[in-house]
Parts: structure tokens; sequence; C-alpha cells
């Protein structure tokens, strides 16, 4: 699951966008000499010129002040999540900013927004020096179309000393490379496991979390009571994918341009999660809502033994349920063990205006005492190998048990974002899941749909 | 002679005036220069900009399509399946908050105790942000912690997970109560506008109740009623914020607004080219569905 299917929903309407402006103020006024008093055309006209100009100006004092281009530009836009505006990186970017002499203009914004904000920028030629991305592979997007800025130059010169890409974890890799160029550096690496409640368990007499779908099966059925669910499912799309991982299918083979392959494998796994609301009866049916938190509040109010999610659970869990006893376990296996990758990486915008200075700032963000500063003061687990080995991530109960899960992690989207049609994509997934998991409907049907609509899209 | 007499302090005034006139425009187009100004810039630049973006495709909307976005339009079932979907939420909102509203107005035109705290709580929700709305609703509406099901379990009833099975119905009834207490305070205000003298009259001929509602408050509450649609048709095909706040257009796209349709075309898909065309489109729909009313309304009033 990618972060943009967990992210903190907006509730802002999109910013308007437009294309790119080039107004004049006006031209010379070649009009008869004026008169003495009173509103002349030439007055008149110069005072709108005068009220354009300083609209015009209005304008330009809301755009990041750093578009003025030039020597004299010193400051440096940085387009970041909301959530992510850790202590840890505010310390590093007033570093960072004194260190060159320049001032860091670091918006944040909830993905779906940055989302939106990426695409009016691109549009529009005015853009941020370094982005944050979703990690579900917005560079490929943006290399597609020109927009993103391919970083070989910079690696090649840097990359052995901050052990890019061999200290990160290869598989978080697959989403920053289109056409044989890395256009994105992993920031954050996390994944989906299995969350459980070890007093609802110890209750029950079951002494470990299931390992497989048939044990997960078994066990939500011991523990589906009253108004006491045995598993919680998501209504997001996003959610979908460990099981899909676990019975061995792919979303995206770029080799053939097909999805969900093998089709009976990825209809199965539809229909296990089908069947565990309508036909065992373990789960809730999930609302149709914008938001993917229903499962974490059946959690939390112990109403469900066990969810599938992440670590971006820690802190609502912590704050709403500090009492709460719930143990990780590693993610289920079906054919093979397995979940899926989530978290964040930045990329370097094409029309970026500081290339080299966010080169700067990615080597400072991905530095492994970043990494641990960041991971102790939020629990946010990292792409790095070595970050991983420490014995201090090892033994914390929570990130150590993300860290071992990360081993079974893979990439669901597999670069599908090269195509250009990832957003189609995931609308027609979202569907096509819903039409499943919410609305009771035929799970070989909804893969048939996606399919076809997905052959539509990109071939295959 | 008698002619040329006579004209000449009719001439003589013209002459003068015609001066004091052009000052006068001066005048008015100085003091209008910031709104003209301001419309020049903000709405008709980017209205003509649009349709000139309508006419190209891809990511950056540089490439030369022609029409072809308008055609791709109609043969579009996503965008006829969004705009099936806004016609039936439009007619919903605007049949349901004109219903309601015109008895919450009458309800509140009689003299009872407590109208003024009732017309005040009517009109909070219409307050209120949609962004707030939309959080409530969908809080409420949560069929494992919402209220909802907690109210309805507790009478014995069943519950319900409303956004799942009724989407579309569920976001024009949050809507409707959203609008209702604006559309009231309108009704109200039409009703107050109705002089006693002709419920007196009828009342004298013997007109019952329903008859002086169908043949006095009708028909002299149509300017308001023609008002209230024209705005309510207008607003309703435009909704964005419920589906995107709410429902996300799901699920299976049941909620999928039109409007929510062109965002998503625009930022999601980065096909502005595409997203223009089907927002000229929509101006145009709701260009004649707006003149169809006036000419209705207009033949009502007449």
């Amino acid at each position: 699951m990618s972060e943009r299917h967990r992210a903190e929903h907006a509730t802002a309407a999109p910013a308007p966008t437009g294309p790119e402006h080039s107004w004049h103020a006006g031209s010379p006024d070649s009009a008869g000499p004026g008169r003495a008093a009173g509103w002349t055309r030439r007055g008149v006209l110069g005072s709108a010129a005068a009220l354009g100009a300083g609209a015009l100006t209005a304008c330009g004092g809301n755009a990041p002040s750093d578009r003025g281009g030039g020597s004299g530009d010193r400051t440096f836009t940085l387009y970041w999540n909301a959530g992510h505006g850790y202590a840890a990186y505010t310390k590093l970017i007033e570093k960072f900013e004194s260190d060159h002499g320049i001032t860091v203009n670091w918006q944040k914004f909830q993905w779906p927004d940055l989302q939106t904000k990426l695409a009016a920028d691109m549009q529009s030629g005015q853009v941020a020096d370094l982005v944050e991305d979703d990690g579900s592979g917005w560079p490929l997007s943006y290399a597609a179309t020109g927009d993103a800025y391919p970083l070989d130059e910079f690696i090649a010169a840097d990359g052995e000393k901050i052990g890019y890409p061999n200290d990160w974890q290869a598989n978080a890799l697959r989403n920053s490379r289109y056409q044989g160029k890395t256009y994105g550096i992993p920031l954050h690496l996390t994944c989906n496991l299995l969350f459980y409640n070890k007093t609802m368990f110890a209750a029950a007499g079951i002494e470990a979390p299931p390992s497989t779908w048939d044990e997960f099966l078994a066990v939500a059925r011991k523990l589906t009571r009253g108004d006491q669910y045995g598993v919680a499912l998501n209504s997001d799309p996003g959610y979908l994918s460990p099981w899909m991982l676990q019975n061995g299918v792919q979303y995206w083979d770029p080799s053939t341009r097909k999805v969900m392959t093998p089709v009976p494998k990825a209809i199965e796994a539809m229909r296990f999660q089908h069947d565990l609301i309508y036909r065992y009866k373990v789960s809730p049916a999930p609302s149709a809502t914008a938001d993917y938190e229903g499962p974490e509040k059946l959690f939390v109010a112990k109403r469900a033994a066990m969810m599938i999610s992440g670590p971006w659970d820690f802190v609502p869990i912590k704050k709403t349920a500090p009492d709460l006893d719930y143990g990780l376990a590693l993610p289920l296996k079906r054919d093979v063990r397995a979940t899926n990758f989530a978290g964040s990486g930045v990329f370097i915008p094409a029309k970026a205006r500081h290339k080299d200075l966010a080169w700067d700032l990615i080597k400072r963000l991905t530095s492994l005492s970043v990494e641990n500063a960041v991971t102790r003061e939020t629990g946010v687990t990292m792409p790095r190998k070595t970050w991983a080995k420490q014995s201090w991530v090892q033994q914390d109960k929570q990130v150590g048990a993300v860290a071992r899960a990360l081993a079974y992690g893979t990439s669901w989207p597999n670069g599908i974002d090269a195509t250009g049609k990832a957003p189609q994509l995931d609308d027609a997934l979202r569907s096509a899941y819903q039409s499943t998991i919410v609305k009771n409907g035929d799970p070989a049907a909804a893969v048939r749909n996606f399919r076809a609509a997905a052959a539509k899209l990109v071939g295959g | 002679m008698v002619a040329t007499v006579e004209r000449a302090p009719a001439l003589a005034p013209v002459r003068r005036r015609a001066p004091m006139r052009r000052r006068q425009a001066r005048t008015a187009l100085a003091f209008l220069a910031p709104a003209l100004l301001f419309f020049a810039l903000l709405f008709f630049y980017p209205l003509l900009r649009e349709l000139y973006t309508s006419l190209f495709s891809g990511p950056r909307a540089d490439v030369y399509a022609g029409v072809g976005n308008y055609t791709k339009a109609f043969g579009d079932p996503v965008a006829r399946h969004a705009f099936w979907v806004t016609v039936q939420y439009g007619l919903g909102v605007v049949v349901g908050a004109i219903a309601l509203g015109l008895v919450l107005a009458v309800i509140l035109n009689q003299r009872m105790r407590g109208r003024s705290v009732f017309r005040g709580i009517l009109l909070v929700p219409y307050l209120t942000s949609i962004a707030i709305v939309g959080l409530l609703w969908r809080n409420i509406l949560d069929p494992d912690t919402g209220i909802l099901n907690r109210v309805l379990h507790s009478l014995g009833l069943p519950t319900q997970n409303l956004l799942a099975q009724h989407p579309l119905a569920t976001l024009v009834g949050v809507a409707i109560w959203q609008q209702v207490g604006y559309t009231t305070v309108l009704f109200l205000a039409g009703l107050q506008g109705i002089p006693e003298l002709y419920y007196e009259a009828a009342e004298v001929d013997g007109a019952s109740v329903w008859r002086r509602f169908r043949h006095v408050t009708l028909p002299l509450l149509a300017p308001t009623t023609l008002f209230v649609s024209v705005i309510g048709v207008i607003s309703a095909m435009q909704e964005f914020a419920l589906p995107y706040l709410v429902t996300q257009g799901g699920p299976d796209n049941a909620s999928d607004l039109y409007v929510y349709q062109v965002w998503k075309t625009a930022f999601g898909f980065r096909d502005f080219g595409y997203a223009s065309a089907l927002s000229y489109l929509l101006l145009i729909v709701i260009l004649v569905l707006s003149l169809v009313q006036l000419k209705v309304g207009s033949r009502g009033e007449s």
C-alpha cells in the first residue's frame, strides 16, 4: 500500500490553478495630450495599469519567492507532507539554511493536496526545488513527462559516499528508476503487518498470532462474537495489495503490460477478502468514506481483534487507547510471506532552480544519523539496510517488528507510474475493490472489469 | 424663424449636457475600473484561457486537439455517468430543499414562541463550512462508530451502512440538511411580502387552508421559488466538496459527481485540456438550464 492510500485526507478544496501568465501591465499611451484637470483616458488607463501591476505584484507575493531566478535568488522551496514536519527535520533544515545562507520556504500539504499542487506546478512551470513524494512512484510519473530531474550525475559523484544504492533496501528502489535513470530517492520505508489484540487473544486461548490465511480465518472466526469482530478490513484499495502479493499476484508486469497476473490468483485474493465480510462475517463491511481509519477506530474501541495496518497507526493508537495491549506479527503467508512497501521519497523537479542545493539536502535527509533521529522521535521506519540492522532498532518492540517485516516487503506499484496512467489505474482499482468489499459484488467480475479498464489505458 | 427660435433653447442644453455626460461617464468608469479590472483578471481571462486550454491535450496541455476533447466527452462513459449522477443529485437537492424549505417557512411564519430561535438554528448548517459538514456527517454515518447507528441500535432498529448502500441519496440528504435553512429564510421573506388582505379575502370566500396555500401562497411565492431553483440548480451542478470529503465518488463511482470528475481529470490524471472541455460543457448546460428556468418562471409570473 502506498502512502497515498493512507494519507491524512485533506479537508480543503483543491487549490485553484491556471495556465502560465504572461501579463503586460500596459503599453505607453499614444493618445493626444491630456487635460489639465479631470479624468482623462490616459489617466484612467494609467490607473488601470497601476492597479493591474499592483494586482500582479500581489499575485507574485503569494508565489514562492525563489521564482525570480538570478543570482540573488536565496529562497529554496521545499514541498513536504504535512504529517512529516518532524523536529529532526526542522533542526536539519535550520542547519541547511545557515550553511548555505539561504531561506527554506518549507510548504507542507496533505498528500492529495500535494498531488494537486504538483499537477498545477508542472502545468505552470513554477516548481519547488525539492518535493517529498508518497513513495508510490510520482517521480516516475513526472519523469515520463520530462518534469522530474535525473539524479544520476549526483549519484555518480556522491553515491558511494552516501551508500546509494547499495545501502537501500533493493525492492524499495523500484519506483525511482525510469528508462535506466534514477529520479527519486526513498526517504521513509514502511509496510503493512498484522496488528492483534493480545488481551482478546489470551481470553480466547489463542497463544500465537496467525501466520497463514487459513490460520487467520480460523482465529478471526473464533474471535467474532456479539458486536466484536475478528478483523476489520479497510475500504481503501491500497489495503488490497498485501493479500495479492501473498497470493503471488503482480499488480503490474512491465514486460507484458498486463495487470493483476496471474488472474485466478488475483480473483482468489479478492474473493478471500470478500468472504471474510459476506460469507464468514468476521469483518464488518467497510464504509465507503474518504478515509482509511475505519479499522483503526474499531481496533482501539476493542471491537476488532485484528487489523492489517502499518506504523502510521502507532501514534493514533497510543493517543486514543494508551492501555491497549496489542502485538505486531509478521505479514501473513499464502503462496509466499509478503507485504507491500509504503513510505515516501524525494525528487527534484526538472525546472527546480536550486538542484545542487536540493541534492545536498537529500544527502542530509537520508543520512543514517538523521534517519535514527526521526525514528527515535516518531517511530517512522527507514530504507537503509544499516538502519534496520542496528541493535536498538531490532530491540525496539514496534520499530523492530516493522524492520523485520520490511524483509518481506516488495513494491506493489512495481513501476506502473512510468506508464503515466497510474492515477487512472488507481481509480479503476478503487472502483473494482469497492464493488466487491463495500458493495458485495462478484470478486471475479471486479478483477475482470479492472483488467479491461487497464487494457484500455495501457494496452497489454 | 419661429422654428429656429424654438430650437435654440432645445439645442443649447444638449451642447451643455454633452461634456457633463462625458465627465459623468468618465467618473463612472473610474469608479468601475477596479471592479472591471478584477473581473477581467480573475474571471474573463481565466474563462478565455480555459476555453483555449480545452483545445489541447497531453499532461502539459500542449498538443493541439481542436474540438477533440469536446467530441471525446460525448463518447466518454465515465463523463456521461458523472453527468447523470449529477442530474440525479441536483434534482434531489433542489426539489428536496425547496419542498422542505417551503414547509418549514410556512410553519415558522406562524405566530409561535421561539420562532426567531428556530430560524437561527435552521441557518446554522448553511453557515457552517462545507469541510466541517463533510467531516461531521462522515463521522455520524460511520456504520461502526457513528452516532446514527448507535441511536438506531438503542431504539431496537436495524443499523445502516448508508454510505455503502445509498451513497448518492445520502449525499443528497446531507446537502438538503445544509441548504434548507437558507431556502427557508428566502421563503419566509417571500411569505412576509404577501399582503394579509389576500388571505382574508380568500377566507371570506370560504377557501380552505389548502386552497389558500395553493391559490394564494404558491403563486405569490413564484419569484422566490424561481430564484431558489435557479441558484439551487447552479449550485448542485457545481457540487464538489461533498463527494470529495465524504465518499471520494465511491463506492464504485456511485457518487462520482461531475465536478469531482473534472477535478480528478485535471489534477489526478493531469489532463487539463479534457478537464477544461468538460468544464465548458458544464457551463453550457448550466446556462441553458438557467435560461429555461427563467423563461418558464417569467411565463408563470405573467
